[in-house]
């Protein structure tokens, strides 16, 4: 699902409107720290994916988010929010009850499943068996809900996950090399200091075999606005950036 | 006789006698290496064409496999695999262990729900695969699978349950 997130990070701007680029997405896992942002990428993809005049989008985390993200003002029209379905499984046998029942919904198969803060999931549950069934059945839903769109309008995934501050324990170490293996694709969100002037986020994007890394710099402003703009530093993919704001550097 | 080698796209793709519509499967790590895929699909193609599976993919089957391989050639022939599926058109894999405990499979990705899995497969990262999932690939290839119907809510609580039996 790393196109729908590519398309985010560019500013809509990576690959049009996007018509055929949802199938065979591998599954994305967004990892970072506590307040890096995942929950406002999470939300732009969201936003992104409502305006692709596909199915809605299955937004699940354990409670309502404080107050939506801020981004360009085009992006936030109620047309496209009101395609989010925002659903609040308070545990992890809720989460796993909705995941398990998901082909008795009717109505159009969602375009994209997003699952915010699957730490708070695995807390409850910390064996390997109990982490690999969860991240198995998400990956089966989503599968499901590509099936029910039918050929060619696959449903992506993008789960989040929030990652220890320093090292974390063993456990935590195995749990998330687990998830990788389901997630082949992943993107990290991390604080960098080498940022140019303010609090700066490098968002490293791992495609998961289907290209080259690929990095931004994410800004969040005083009043909640996230700006992003191509990390400077890289190297001979800049034809992909082609499209993205220009000025962007602060 | 491989001019159809393509017939099994994937293990981790339904066969297509039984398929709806084309699933994605995922990508990564979790799948099976291309060798293996390209060894199932050419029993496929053998099994396609009325011959008998050649010894010497059986002998592959075991090489890459070890034990397993035989253990889940043992499951196929008592036709343990059964592919579950519902109206919705989701479907699950129940293989019935020589223990006589029942195991579910994903047919999406990678997972069963046999203790082996767990340690071999997720947490040594030793294996490939349990002999349950080994089952389900090799009898989608020699087409064994037992086919059963039931409810969408019947499919929901077989998923639920593979949860409370670790208990």
């Amino acid at each position: 699902m790393a196109e729908t997130l590519r398309r985010v990070l560019n500013l809509g701007s990576a690959a049009g409107p996007g018509e055929n680029t949802a199938e065979a997405e591998p599954p994305l896992l967004l990892l970072g720290g506590p307040g890096s942002g995942k929950t406002a990428l999470l939300f732009a993809a969201a936003l992104e994916a409502a305006g692709e005049g596909r199915g809605p989008v299955l937004f699940l985390t354990r409670r309502p988010l404080q107050s939506l993200p801020r981004r360009t003002g085009a992006a936030l029209e109620p047309v496209r929010l009101q395609k989010i379905r925002f659903q609040y499984p308070p545990s992890t046998r809720e989460l796993l009850r909705l995941l398990c029942s998901a082909h008795e919904a009717r109505g159009p198969a969602p375009s994209l499943l997003l699952l915010d803060g699957l730490e708070e999931y695995l807390v409850e549950d910390p064996g390997s068996q109990e982490a690999a069934y969860l991240a198995a059945l998400l990956l089966d839903t989503a599968v499901h809900f590509s099936h029910r769109a039918g050929p060619g309008r696959g449903c992506g995934l993008i789960v989040a996950l929030q990652t220890q501050e320093e090292g974390g324990d063993s456990g935590n170490a195995l749990q998330l090399a687990l998830l990788q293996r389901y997630f082949p694709a992943q993107c990290w969100l991390q604080p960098d200091a080498s940022g140019p002037g303010q609090c700066c986020l490098l968002a490293s994007l791992e495609p998961g075999g289907l290209g080259p890394r690929e990095e931004w710099g994410v800004t969040f402003q005083p009043d909640g606005e996230m700006t992003i703009t191509p990390w400077p530093t890289q190297a001979g993919d800049t034809s992909s950036h082609k499209g993205s704001r220009s000025g962007g550097q602060p | 006789m491989r001019r159809d080698a393509n017939y099994v796209t994937s293990p981790l793709s339904p066969a297509p006698e039984n398929a709806g519509p084309a699933m994605a499967a995922p990508t990564g790590p979790l799948t099976l290496p291309a060798v293996v895929e390209e060894l199932l699909s050419e029993m496929a193609a053998a099994v396609r064409d009325g011959a008998p599976i050649p010894d010497e993919h059986l002998l592959s089957l075991k090489f890459v496999f070890g034990s397993s391989a035989v253990q889940a050639l043992d499951l196929v022939d008592h036709q343990s695999v059964t592919l579950i599926s519902s109206p919705s058109g989701r479907r699950v894999y129940q293989v019935l262990g020589s223990s006589g405990r029942t195991y579910t499979c994903l047919a999406s990705c990678h997972y069963c729900s046999c203790p082996a899995f767990a340690f071999s497969v997720l947490r040594k990262g030793d294996s490939l695969v349990c002999k349950h999932l080994l089952a389900v690939y090799l009898s989608q290839v020699t087409r064994t699978c037992q086919q059963l119907s039931v409810s969408d809510k019947q499919l929901t609580d077989i998923l639920s349950a593979e949860k409370t039996q670790e208990a």
